[in-house]
């Protein structure tokens, strides 16, 4: 008994000298920091605090830590101190810290109405318009890329003024296995009967041409894809920005929820998709066992580094002229931050040509980059295929964008669509309600 | 004499054994199905993001690689994290026994008037779901300058923590045998030195699991530490394994080694006061 005494006796006396050596640690800590804050005002060294939850050795990564370099070599005694963040994170916090004398001068922030938009209403987010206009950021970026980056007063996006600017950009395709075309002697279709006839072949194999996580976003973004073969820029403008009437039994929805139902009879999707993930998909692919994805340009850095077994490419969804895809997330400036002539200059620098370049040919999506110096002609490829769409005006954003929590609803209609637990009608039908309750809420 | 166990000896294992062998059976697939998320997190944290990419994640790996572990120790500084979270636990830990402590000697022994009342507050105060105090601490923790301090995270968690702890203390305490209580009053024991010299002492185990639970819980604590450690030099490590979620992307290796990391301390921490925690359970609170 004694002994075991003693031991807890000792343990417990090294926690609080483990303890006390600590505090301490953190005592001489703040005590450092503490006049830094004050000294703002002065000509002493400045410090930005920027937070982003982009990856090391993602293409915004690199770009940006490139950035950071660039602009501490223009700024003398200016030190930007970055914090990387998860995506969670932000999107859990950002409201609160915003609010508060911890916020960072600039982050880049989720773009849409729920997240952007609620933010610029409560007064968080710096009105960037002047600023943009007098950097040309206004004219660099598309009309389509625009729309994420303004809001009106009652923070919904596409008009008003500017809260935030994009950097890059993200657009959905489809990815293909070259090899397993080959194999099977298949072209890659230009038209979307040509594409219906490539799954076929596959289907005849005894392969299921289509990798799908039903279980998340990529469902439904190629039911999108389906309806917007059927649809023009006023119905995205309707769907998406509340400029006009959206009829759900009307031809490009009741067109779409019966060839995504279609594509599951005729064996291009497979019913287990409904429980796959999106991270699943992916790997799917990477492996080999289905031909052909249709998903994001948010793949397109990580194929590059881990598909070894294969040989793949990546052409637009044959026929569409509108696209699923949008602006990147966006730099914002919360009202409270410090700094902001400084945190203009950092944001231009990320704007400019060879900083967007680099994000290129790092297998990004950039939205101001000289074509002819991005090397990979992989890149190259992904970079004029967004042109195409950009100059065309063919971002038609994401499904679950018009309502909040409306990316829950798509999820489980579309796996009942493809489980078949709901035909076209009914599917449609129950993705209308929410889609218009908050419509009405909004006066729109 | 030396028949008869030899007899009991024979049959009766025999027929426990059967029992025993379902039993030993049915724990050890509890044990393989507890065991298993674990067994993938440690094979995937060893892999190469090629190696996952093509063969997925239930495979073994083809090589054995600390690069991810590495990694993530770097991207997120994982040591400062680490001195975070024991700093918050460890203090946690001591400051909550110490308020559970007092209160429980004054509800449990002391029997102060309105103690049910106070002990159903305490019941209740501990089923509140942490969401609900997320904005009043957040606008108070603003309003005090204590807003991203460890300080504020370390102050909420051991009043969160004693509140189960004088609960559990006080109905231990109030079973405290009344005839040590009065010998130690006869003896001119003062209040202070009856609850150090005579009720610390004898119910030190009861104290060293409570030690042990706060330090463990405080630990893998996440909403309150992300909603109100901003700097990332002042997070834990639950909220430094959720750096890595992206908002489309997920690095599998990264995270599997990133969960690992997250896991270990934990894990040592439990093994080196197992002992101590069983004692508790199983000892009473008398000698």
């Amino acid at each position: 008994m004694s002994t075991s005494k003693s031991t807890f006796r000792l343990s417990f006396m090294l926690l609080l000298v483990l303890l006390t050596s600590i505090l301490a640690a953190c005592g001489s800590d703040s005590a450092t920091t503490a006049p830094s804050g004050s000294t703002t005002t002065s000509n002493e060294p400045r410090t930005i605090k920027l937070w982003h939850y982009e990856g090391a050795n993602s293409a915004m990564g690199i770009a940006w830590a490139e950035s950071i370099k660039q602009f501490q070599a223009a700024h003398p005694g200016v030190t930007i101190q970055f914090e990387e963040k998860g995506f969670e994170q932000i999107r859990q916090t950002a409201g609160m810290v915003l609010n508060s004398n911890e916020t960072p001068d600039i982050l880049e922030y989720n773009k849409g109405n729920a997240t952007a938009g609620l933010l610029s209403t409560q007064g968080l987010l710096t009105d960037l318009s002047a600023v943009a206009t007098q950097r040309g950021w206004d004219t660099l970026l598309s009309s389509s890329l625009q729309t994420t980056a303004r809001y009106d007063d009652k923070g919904v996006m596409g008009s008003g003024k500017w809260f935030g600017v994009p950097n890059y950009a993200e657009y959905v395709m489809v990815y293909y296995n070259k090899d397993m075309f080959a194999k099977a002697n298949l072209q890659v279709p230009t038209t979307f009967a040509e594409f219906e006839a490539v799954m076929d072949a596959f289907v005849q194999q005894g392969i299921t041409p289509l990798s799908v996580g039903g279980a998340e976003y990529p469902a439904q973004q190629i039911f999108y894809e389906l309806v917007l073969s059927k649809a023009n820029r006023e119905f995205v403008n309707a769907f998406q920005l509340y400029q006009g009437d959206v009829d759900f039994r009307g031809p490009e929805f009741t067109y779409g929820a019966e060839k995504m139902a279609e594509w599951v009879s005729k064996g291009y999707i497979s019913k287990d998709a409904t429980g796959i993930k999106a991270e699943d998909m992916g790997v799917a692919f990477t492996n080999g066992t289905f031909p052909i994805m249709i998903s994001g340009s948010w793949w397109y850095g990580r194929f590059s580094d881990e598909i070894k077994g294969f040989e793949w490419g990546t052409f637009l969804f044959p026929g569409n002229k509108l696209h699923p895809g949008s602006s990147g997330n966006i730099w914002a400036v919360p009202t409270n931050a410090q700094n902001k002539e400084l945190v203009y200059d950092f944001i231009d620098i990320t704007m400019s040509q060879d900083i967007q370049t680099l994000l290129g040919n790092s297998g990004g999506v950039p939205v101001n980059a000289d074509v002819s110096k991005i090397t990979n002609e992989k890149n190259k490829e992904l970079i004029q295929n967004f042109d195409a769409i950009s100059k065309a005006d063919g971002l038609a954003f994401y499904p679950d964008w018009p309502a909040p929590g409306y990316y829950d609803v798509l999820v489980a209609n579309v796996q009942e669509l493809i489980d078949g637990t709901k035909t076209p009608s009914e599917m449609l039908d129950a993705i209308a309600i929410p889609y218009q309750e908050h419509r009405a809420t909004l006066g729109k | 004499m030396t028949s008869l166990p030899l007899k009991s000896s024979y049959k009766k294992p025999h027929k426990a054994g059967i029992g025993r062998f379902f039993v030993l059976a049915a724990l050890l697939i509890v044990l393989l199905v507890v065991l298993l998320p674990f067994a993938i997190v440690i094979i995937n944290a060893f892999k190469t993001p090629e190696d996952y990419a093509t063969y997925g994640p239930l495979s073994w790996p083809t090589e054995w690689s600390i690069a991810g572990i590495v990694e993530f120790w770097q991207r997120v500084d994982y040591s400062q994290k680490l001195l975070n979270s024991l700093l918050i636990s460890a203090s946690v830990a001591v400051i909550g026994v110490l308020l559970s402590l007092l209160n429980a000697f004054a509800l449990g022994i002391g029997r102060i008037k309105g103690r049910i009342w106070l002990l159903i507050l305490f019941m209740v105060a501990n089923t509140l779901p942490q969401e609900s105090l997320v904005y009043p601490l957040y606008y108070l923790s603003k309003e005090f300058d204590l807003y991203n301090t460890r300080f504020v995270v370390i102050l909420i968690f051991s009043v969160i923590q004693s509140a189960f702890g004088t609960y559990l203390l006080s109905s231990v305490f109030s079973t405290f045998p009344k005839e040590m209580l009065e010998a130690a009053m006869l003896d001119g024991c003062n209040k202070l030195q009856l609850l150090f010299k005579i009720i610390v002492p004898v119910s030190r185990p009861t104290l060293a699991v409570l030690f042990t639970f706060f330090f463990i819980w405080t630990w893998n604590e996440f909403f309150l530490p992300l909603i109100l450690l901003i700097s990332n030099d002042r997070q834990t490590v639950p909220i430094a394994v959720g750096v890595l979620q992206g908002q489309r992307n997920m690095e599998a290796t990264l995270s599997s080694a990133s969960a690992l990391l997250g896991i270990l301390p934990c894990f040592i921490f439990f093994l080196i006061f197992q002992r101590t925690l069983t004692k508790g359970i199983a000892a009473g609170s008398v000698k």
